[in-house]
C-alpha cells in the first residue's frame, strides 16, 4: 500500500464500493426559479438513503428558460431506488404530493430510455375525467385541471438500470470545522457535475453506518471504526489525532459520472490543504465482495 | 445517391393514382419495373413511364415536379422516407400516412392527410375540403402526426380528428374541427362558420378572436396555459416561430355533445 499525498492530505489507497441502482431524471418548471426550486426541494425531501426513505433523491441542477420544454425556469431532479417497482411508487408519490401540489408547476421527463415509468400516466387520474391529453412529436402530455389553472405533466419518463449508488468519500480531519468546510466545498464542486446527486443533508453525512447491529431488527448502525470517540474501544480506522469524519455519498446515472464527481470532490477538498485540518481522504467499502462498482481513489486522482 | 424524381411530361387526360409511388413499394423495383407501374384511373391504361420522366435513384427520397391537381394519392400510406412535391397535387395527399415527411410547394385537393396516423406533412399553399378528416372507409379522421398548411383550408378541416396537430397559416373554412374527437387545430387567421361543431375533446386554438362562436360553447374566462408555452417551444423546435404566449380565453364545448373540448382564444 502506498498512499498518495495531495497538498499535505493523505489519499488512502483504497476504493469506494458502490451498487447498481435504477434511476430517473425529471424536470420541474415553475413561474419563477424560486418556485421551481421549492417544488424540487419538496420532492427530494426525506430522500437521503434507501435504508428508510424509500428512495435517494436530489437536485441535479438548475435549468435556464432555454433548457426547459416550456421555456420557464426549471430544476432537474434525480431519483434512485434499488428496483424499478419501488422507483415507480416513489416517483408517483413524490411527484403527486410535492410537484402537482406546488403552485404553477409543470413536470417533464428528463431522461430517454427504452424502459419507462409512468408520470402523468398515473397523475392524470387526479383530473377526475377533466384531464386532457396532448401529443407533441410523439410525446404525450397531460393537462390536469387544478385550482391555479392547469398542471402540465409528461406522460412517461425514461429510467436507467445503469445507475450507481453509494459512491463515497470519507474525509478525516483534526478539526470538525475544517472537515465541514472542506466537505461543503467538495459538495459544491460535485454539484457542477451532470448526472449525480449527493442525497444527504447539504450533501454530507456525519453518521456513516455499518451493516447490522447488536440489536435485533436494526439493519444498520453507527460505523464505530470511524467514530473518533470510540478509538480506544473498537478496532478503529482512525489515527489518534482525528477529531471528525464526514462522508459524501454520491448517486449517479452512470459510473463515469460518479468518477468525475469524486475527482472534483477530492480536488476541492485538497484545495484547503492540510492547514485547514483535513488529514486523510479515504472511502468506504465492504472488502469488494458486495458491490460491483469499485472507485479506486488513486486512479481517480491520477 | 440523388433523389428519385418524377417529372410530369404533360397534363394527364385522366386523374392519376400515385399511391404506388412511395418508398416502401419502390424499394425492390428497378427502373423498368417502376416505369411499368399502372397509375391510370380509367379504362385507358397509363403507366408511370407514360406520364413521368424519371431521374435519380434514391427511393427513400422522392421528388415530384410539375404535378397538377389531377395527381391524386401522393404519399398515401407513406411509412417512412421523404416526398417533395413542386406543384399542386390532387386529392388524398398522404392519406393513411404512418410516418415520414411530405413537403408540397403548392396547393392540394380534398382529403389531404385524411386518416393520417403519423409523420409530417407541410403544404405551402391551400388545402381543399376535409383536410385531416376521415379517409375513405375509415370512421375517424387524422390519428396523429403534424400538418402545416401555409395558406387557407377548405371546409371540415380536421373532421372526426382523433389526435395530432394541424397548423393553418391562413383561414380555415366552415365546420373547422367539426365532430372532432381530440387533437389540436391551431388557426392563425380564424375559421368560417360553425367552428368546433360537435367537438368532443379537441382543442381549437385561435390566435385571433373568431368572428362567430357557436352558442354551445361556455366561457371559462382568461387564464394562463403552460401547454401553450410548451406548444410554442415545440413549434420553434420544428422551425416555426408562432407567438402564442400563455394567456388565453378558454371556451368549453361543444356542450351539445361531450363538451370536454375547447377553444383557446389567445388573449
Amino acid at each position: 500500500m502506498s498512499d498518495l499525498k495531495l497538498k499535505g492530505i493523505t489519499i488512502v489507497e483504497t476504493f469506494a464500493e458502490a451498487f447498481p441502482m435504477v434511476g430517473t431524471r425529471i424536470i420541474i418548471t415553475a413561474p419563477t426559479a424560486e418556485w421551481a426550486d421549492i417544488a424540487a426541494r419538496t420532492m427530494t425531501g426525506f430522500a437521503t438513503s434507501v435504508i428508510a426513505c424509500g428512495a435517494e433523491a436530489g437536485i441535479e441542477g438548475k435549468l435556464s428558460r432555454k433548457e426547459t420544454p416550456d421555456g420557464r425556469p426549471g430544476v432537474s431532479v434525480l431519483l434512485f431506488t434499488m428496483d424499478a417497482g419501488k422507483l415507480q411508487t416513489q416517483l408517483r408519490n413524490r411527484a403527486g404530493q410535492c410537484v402537482l401540489t406546488s403552485p404553477g408547476s409543470a413536470c417533464f421527463s428528463g431522461l430517454e430510455g427504452e424502459k419507462t415509468l409512468k408520470l402523468g400516466a398515473s397523475l392524470r387520474f387526479f383530473g377526475d375525467g377533466w384531464q386532457m391529453s396532448k401529443v407533441l412529436g410523439g410525446k404525450r402530455y397531460w393537462r390536469i385541471p387544478v385550482m391555479d389553472g392547469e398542471f402540465l405533466c409528461e406522460d412517461k419518463v425514461g429510467l436507467t438500470k445503469k445507475a450507481v449508488g453509494g459512491g463515497n468519500l470519507l474525509v478525516l480531519g483534526k478539526s470538525h470545522g475544517g472537515v465541514l468546510a472542506a466537505c461543503t466545498r467538495a459538495v459544491k464542486a460535485m454539484a457542477e457535475v451532470p448526472g449525480v446527486i449527493t442525497p444527504f443533508p447539504g450533501g454530507i453525512v456525519r453518521s456513516g453506518s455499518k451493516v447490522g447491529s447488536k440489536y435485533k431488527g436494526q439493519i444498520a448502525s453507527t460505523n464505530d471504526a470511524y467514530c473518533p470517540t470510540l478509538k480506544a474501544a473498537v478496532k478503529t480506522e482512525l489515527p489518534l489525532s482525528v477529531e471528525a469524519v464526514m462522508e459524501i455519498v454520491i448517486d449517479g446515472l452512470t459510473a463515469d459520472a460518479i468518477s468525475e464527481a469524486m475527482y472534483e470532490g477530492i480536488h476541492a477538498i485538497c484545495r484547503g490543504g492540510a492547514r485547514e485540518g483535513v488529514t486523510h481522504i479515504t472511502a468506504g467499502n465492504y472488502g469488494g465482495n458486495l458491490g460491483p462498482h469499485h472507485f479506486h481513489l488513486k486512479e481517480i486522482v491520477g | 445517391m440523388s433523389a428519385l424524381t418524377f417529372e410530369l411530361k404533360h397534363t394527364p387526360d385522366q386523374r392519376l393514382d400515385l399511391s404506388s409511388l412511395v418508398p416502401a413499394k419502390l424499394a425492390d423495383l428497378n427502373r423498368k419495373q417502376i416505369e411499368a407501374l399502372q397509375i391510370g384511373t380509367t379504362r385507358q391504361k397509363l403507366t408511370v413511364g407514360d406520364a413521368f420522366k424519371l431521374k435519380g435513384k434514391d427511393v427513400n427520397t422522392l421528388h415530384f415536379a410539375g404535378t397538377d391537381a389531377r395527381c391524386d394519392k401522393i404519399g398515401a400510406q407513406l411509412s417512412g422516407g421523404e416526398i417533395h412535391v413542386e406543384g399542386d397535387v390532387g386529392a388524398y395527399l398522404g392519406t393513411f400516412m404512418k410516418s415520414g415527411k411530405i413537403a408540397v410547394k403548392g396547393s392540394t385537393g380534398a382529403l389531404a392527410a385524411a386518416s393520417m396516423a403519423g409523420g409530417h406533412i407541410a403544404i405551402s399553399r391551400n388545402v381543399g375540403d376535409q383536410a385531416c378528416g376521415v379517409g375513405l372507409g375509415d370512421t375517424m379522421g387524422m390519428k396523429g402526426g403534424f400538418v402545416t398548411i401555409g395558406g387557407n383550408a377548405g371546409g371540415l378541416l380536421g373532421e372526426r380528428m382523433r389526435r395530432g396537430l394541424v397548423v393553418v397559416g391562413g383561414k380555415a373554412g366552415d365546420y373547422a374541427g367539426g365532430r372532432m374527437i381530440a387533437g389540436t387545430l391551431l388557426l392563425k387567421r380564424g375559421a368560417g362558420r360553425y367552428a368546433g361543431y360537435g367537438n368532443r375533446r379537441g382543442s381549437l386554438i385561435f390566435t385571433e378572436k373568431p368572428r362567430s362562436i357557436l352558442p354551445t360553447y361556455g366561457d371559462c374566462g382568461v387564464m394562463e396555459f403552460d401547454y401553450l408555452r410548451l406548444l410554442e417551444q415545440w413549434l420553434r423546435g420544428q422551425g416555426m416561430s408562432i407567438r402564442l404566449g400563455a394567456k388565453a380565453r378558454r371556451l368549453m364545448g361543444d356542450m351539445a355533445v361531450l363538451g370536454k373540448g375547447e377553444m383557446l382564444i389567445l388573449a
